[in-house]
């Protein structure tokens, strides 16, 4: 079963290494997009896209592996060679999604720049990335937490992944704060955040809060002032971006 | 609910008298309070073995052993109970940070580390409500969390403008009240709430954050070891 997995991995984190990649991931609005065929290509795909977009309908719990199948078009058989139940193919969603953005935010944050400056862009990707698609953040934020232990304890590696690669600033900074849980105080504040605005269903204005969580993102390692001027840089660059596309319609 | 000062014999059948002799001074309502808190605990029991969302009523009655009738005389549905559950282990909490502010006779920051020290014992010594508290409340409905986030914070600046710690530092105390949570839930969704008591440097320096600023929030988080 899981070298069948392992066989599959490589095509898995193709599903949507440019993020525009996504857009095959949402529910459909209409049903006029294009063919779904042409762009999931393999079963498994179908399969991970089919359990996102019906959890997000129906919600996990209520959502059956009848209703995967149906919106994924494929066969039960195919479904049982990729996946042991219903929670696998969903917690192996979540790991696909997860992957995609992880991507993303590496990429950012991995371009040359002041640390602060790499923090702040990586920061900016994950709420770009969660308001492209509201659907999507609430299968992994709110779904995610109705499934079962083993989907909380990956829910909780997610946050640690994620808070890890802040472990970096450690070295950068000179005399960070000797707190043994630093970058989870530091992260828990995007997080707390972001999870309060996708519960209530306000998923799109995610990226206008920017400026605000790049200073407390900041804040436990560097303090207010550093961690201000790059709050002021965050809200420049979306000034600088209104007047883009305010100038070009 | 209430059903006034009726006996615990009450409606026992006909012959039973002797009972009220035995226990001659059991009000009823005792009994439904009682029984009504066994549902509570319940609830919290079945969230923490399978999720609120995977909860049903036949969970809560089996693990309360008591009928499906007794349920809804307490509780109109599995949601409504659930908020009772909820607000119900929120004033417990509320209790023991009440206690321990009275009990603190030290400085500002001193009653600030014995509230959050009191708070997480009291989370520790009950798994199964912290759970249903911090990781079922946010997926049942955000407005929970929205309402124990604003008791937190008006008890804090409270404490803090009281002692004149509250000035003019940058943080949100939303923000700051979203960091406690995300520590304190990681310990109990890994079901680690014996090691609570090891997040009080860390708490201590959230809560002064919004307030007294990085530099004195970092001091007293070394100085709470």
């Amino acid at each position: 079963m899981s070298d069948a997995k392992d066989a599959e991995r490589p095509k898995l984190t193709s599903v949507g290494d440019p993020p525009s990649n996504l857009h095959l991931w949402k529910l459909p609005r209409g049903r006029h997009g294009l063919p779904r065929e042409l762009v999931l290509q393999s079963q498994r795909e179908r399969l991970l896209a089919g359990v996102v977009r019906v959890t997000a309908t129906k919600g996990y719990q209520a959502s059956s592996v009848a209703d995967i199948l149906k919106e994924a078009g494929v066969g039960r058989e195919t479904y049982y060679k990729h996946f042991k139940d219903k929670e696998d193919c969903f917690v192996a969603a979540n790991d696909a999604l997860v992957a995609n953005l992880e991507t993303g935010v590496k990429g950012a944050y991995e371009q040359p720049g002041s640390w602060p400056q790499r923090v702040r862009r990586g920061l900016a990707v994950t709420l770009e990335w969660f308001a492209a698609s509201p659907e999507i953040a609430r299968v992994m934020m709110i779904e995610m937490g109705t499934v079962g232990p083993i989907a909380s304890s990956r829910f909780r590696e997610t946050f640690s992944r994620f808070t890890a690669l802040l472990d970096d600033g450690r070295e950068q900074i000179e005399d960070a704060p000797d707190l043994p849980n630093l970058s989870s105080i530091a992260g828990g504040a995007v997080f707390a955040r972001v999870y309060e605005e996708v519960a209530l269903g306000n998923a799109t204005n995610l990226s206008h809060l920017l400026p605000q969580l790049t200073f407390e993102l900041l804040l436990p390692y560097i303090g207010e002032e550093a961690a201000a001027e790059e709050r002021a840089a965050a809200e420049a660059e979306q000034a600088e971006e209104a007047r883009a596309s305010q100038a070009q319609p | 609910m209430a059903r006034g000062p009726t006996r615990a014999d009450d409606g026992e059948g006909g012959g039973a008298a002797p009972r009220s002799v035995l226990t001659p001074s059991v009000p009823q309502d005792i009994g439904i309070q009682a029984q009504r808190q066994r549902i509570l605990e319940a609830m919290a029991k079945s969230c923490a073995e399978k999720t609120f969302s995977a909860t049903t009523i036949a969970d809560i009655v089996s693990h309360a052993s008591i009928s499906r009738a007794t349920f809804y005389k307490h509780f109109a549905n599995k949601q409504d109970c659930f908020y009772a559950t909820a607000d119900t282990f929120l004033l417990e909490l509320q209790g023991a940070a009440a206690v321990a502010y009275t009990r603190s006779g030290d400085s500002t920051v001193e009653m600030v580390r014995d509230v959050i020290a009191a708070v997480l014992e009291a989370l520790a010594a009950d798994p199964d409500q912290a759970r249903m508290l911090l990781v079922e409340a946010p997926i049942v409905d955000a407005e929970i969390v929205r309402r124990y986030r604003g008791f937190a914070i008006a008890a804090l600046e409270k404490l803090l403008r009281a002692g004149g710690v509250a000035g003019q530092a940058q943080a949100n105390p939303e923000i700051a009240f979203g960091r406690a949570k995300v520590l304190i839930t990681n310990y109990v969704a890994a079901d680690q709430v014996e090691d609570l008591g090891r997040l009080l440097p860390d708490l201590v320096y959230i809560a002064l954050l919004p307030y007294a600023g990085q530099e004195t929030a970092l001091a007293q988080a070394k100085a709470s070891r």
